[in-house]
């Protein structure tokens, strides 16, 4: 189990209904806790239309996760 | 009676005196402006008069009606020339009809001053790349150009820009794509800050929805096209700036050319696809670009320098589908939001171009208004386009293709007008959508999202796509011309468009 800090960017915090969470998960790397986060929250987007960071750094889906890592989920914006 | 009008021909003026006379009126003051045999210090034998019509003429009903008000005149008509005038040729004709003589000479003063002022009536040049360039004739802010000077003592004051500094800003060219909330604040610092030319390129016309966050407007000019606005604005900041308009977007096969004029863009559209073809254009001309994009509260900013790498698709290799990403429409923004963000833009722009210190390693800068949060992460050239070729090859692929595609929007007022045309109406929004807003008009509905699988429906004929925005229909459009489909087209602007327009001409 490790407990991560995460934040949403864009439709994401709006699907989250929060822009940052605290979350304790069993996922082994960024991908697997995308897909149980998108289940719970019901995110549209899927991973590979999405950046993600671990703390402060672009990284790949398979990276594994550290306890107290912050992680930051960015989709891209057009508003202007 | 109030009329103004442009015209091309020989001014009638006595048709204009007979339709001022009235039994209620008393005095008669005519002011007529003749083409003189100097302009600017020079000989001339003539003069060439262009005027936006459109612009001109909502202007010209302006002034009228404020004349009228302010000096209780109901006769007033104006006709000011367009075209070549030889000297001595009748330019503008104003009358004034009143009971008693002050108010006459009164409300015919104010026409023509506000006129020399206000009018959009200037000395149009064409270049071959299909855009325009305004040049104010002394009808407009040339007047004012020659006596105004700049004053850039505020910044020249700082070390880092000084007199050089300036001088390099009045050789700049900076260009501007879409003139919206991000491209208001951007453009009105480029412009005060003394850039040289500006460039601004906008295909929409303005919207009463777009007045909270984009500070270039005004409510009278709904239903004009934003570019030209944006210029006439522009041009009255700072009439020592060169402003070249373009009134509808760029597309694969101009925007490397285009860009190629400048020395830096800035991205400003609200358009996924727009801010794509931008960075593929930046990256195979070797322009600097600076992209930034909004959504409700928050932003994003990144500069891709003029070597390409990193670019927009080493983060986000392909553009995401047109329903996924939203947009101000459909998901909100507050207005300062993109305030803050294109006055960003202007400060990367200027940095840029002063060459003044900012960070070197690349990064994509996240600003969350809510939280106050300002995170910048680093973006490693090694990852991304360098798995594929690199950008130049990415960009040159993706602009290669998008030509192959072609170009599917076309632009309507009406959807009968298309329809008679000989296109096949199609309804790509969802069920409920058009429960809400029907279209005027017989159509076929096919949802976006199933436009592959039943393509078939479409037969061989001619179609026009549209929906909300005509950003779906794009897609829709594009997805089935790679599928081989021949004859397919998208509503550009989608309804709302058209709405647009039907404001406008009922107005
Ligand atoms: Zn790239």
């Amino acid at each position: 189990m490790t407990t991560l800090h995460l934040q949403y960017y864009a439709q994401l915090r709006e699907q989250a209904g929060v822009g940052a969470e605290r979350v304790t998960t069993e996922a082994a790397s960024l991908g697997e806790l995308y897909r149980e986060l998108a289940q719970r929250h019901a995110f549209s987007l899927p991973a590979d239309a999405l950046k993600v960071a671990v703390n402060a750094q672009f990284s790949d889906w398979d990276r594994p996760l550290e306890d107290g890592d912050t992680v930051v989920f960015i989709p891209p914006v057009a508003g202007g | 009676m109030k009329r103004f009008a442009i015209a091309a021909d020989v001014i009638d003026t006595d048709a204009l005196r007979a339709e001022l006379q009235d039994g209620g009126n008393g005095g008669f003051c005519v002011f007529e402006g003749w083409v003189r045999n100097r302009n600017e210090g020079r000989a001339v034998d003539g003069l060439e008069y262009e005027a936006y019509a459109e612009l001109a003429q909502s202007e010209g009903e302006r002034i009228l009606a404020e004349a009228g008000a302010l000096h209780g005149v109901d006769d007033l008509c104006c006709v000011h020339r367009t075209g070549h005038l030889k000297v001595g040729e009748l330019a503008v004709w104003i009358g004034a009809a009143s009971a008693h003589r002050d108010e006459a000479f009164r409300a015919c003063r104010y026409v023509i001053d506000a006129l020399k002022h206000r009018l959009p009536v200037w000395k149009k040049e064409h270049y071959l790349e299909g855009d325009t360039a305004w040049v104010a004739c002394h009808h407009a802010h040339g007047e004012h150009s020659r006596t105004f000077a700049p004053d850039y003592t505020r910044q020249t004051r700082l070390r880092e820009v000084g007199t050089e500094g300036q001088a390099r800003l009045a050789a700049a060219r900076v260009l501007v794509l879409g003139a919206g909330g991000l491209g208001s604040p951007a453009l009105t610092y480029l412009a005060g800050a003394g850039v040289g030319t500006l460039g601004i390129v906008d295909g929409d016309r303005l919207e009463a929805s777009n007045l909270h966050r984009q500070t270039l407007y005004d409510a009278r000019d709904v239903g004009l096209p934003k570019a030209t606005l944006a210029a006439r604005r522009l041009a009255a900041l700072n009439p020592s700036v060169t402003l070249r308009t373009w009134t509808e977007p760029l597309h694969a096969g101009n925007a490397a050319d285009v860009f190629a004029d400048f020395d830096l863009v800035l991205e400003c559209t609200d358009d996924m696809r727009n801010r794509y073809l931008s960075n593929d254009a930046a990256v195979v001309a070797g322009i600097p670009l600076i992209l930034a994009s909004v959504y409700q509260y928050e932003g994003q900013l990144q500069v891709v320098e003029a070597g390409g790498t990193p670019c927009l698709r080493c983060l986000w290799p392909r553009e995401p589908a047109a329903d996924a990403i939203g947009s101000c429409a459909a998901n909100g923004v507050l207005g300062p939001t993109p305030g803050v963000l294109g006055a960003m833009q202007a400060m990367e722009a200027l940095k840029i171009l002063l060459d003044l210190p900012r960070p070197r390693e690349p990064a994509l800068l996240l600003v969350d208004l809510l939280q106050h949060d300002l995170r910048r992460l680093p973006i490693d050239p090694a990852t991304g386009c360098a798995e594929h070729g690199g950008c130049a090859a990415v960009a040159r692929k993706a602009l290669a293709e998008a030509q192959r595609i072609g170009d599917v929007d076309r632009r309507f007022t009406r959807l009968d007008e298309a329809a008679a045309a000989g296109y096949r109406l199609v309804d790509v929004r969802d069920a409920e959508e058009i429960a809400t807003h029907p279209a005027d008009c017989a159509t076929l509905h096919i949802p976006a999202a199933q436009i592959a699988e039943r393509a078939a429906a479409l037969g061989e004929d001619r179609c026009l796509l549209f929906c909300a925005t005509g950003r779906r229909s794009r897609d829709a459009a594009e997805r089935l011309r790679r599928q081989g489909r021949g004859e397919t087209y998208s509503l550009l602007g989608g309804l709302a468009a058209l709405d647009t327009e039907r404001a406008r001409t009922h107005s």
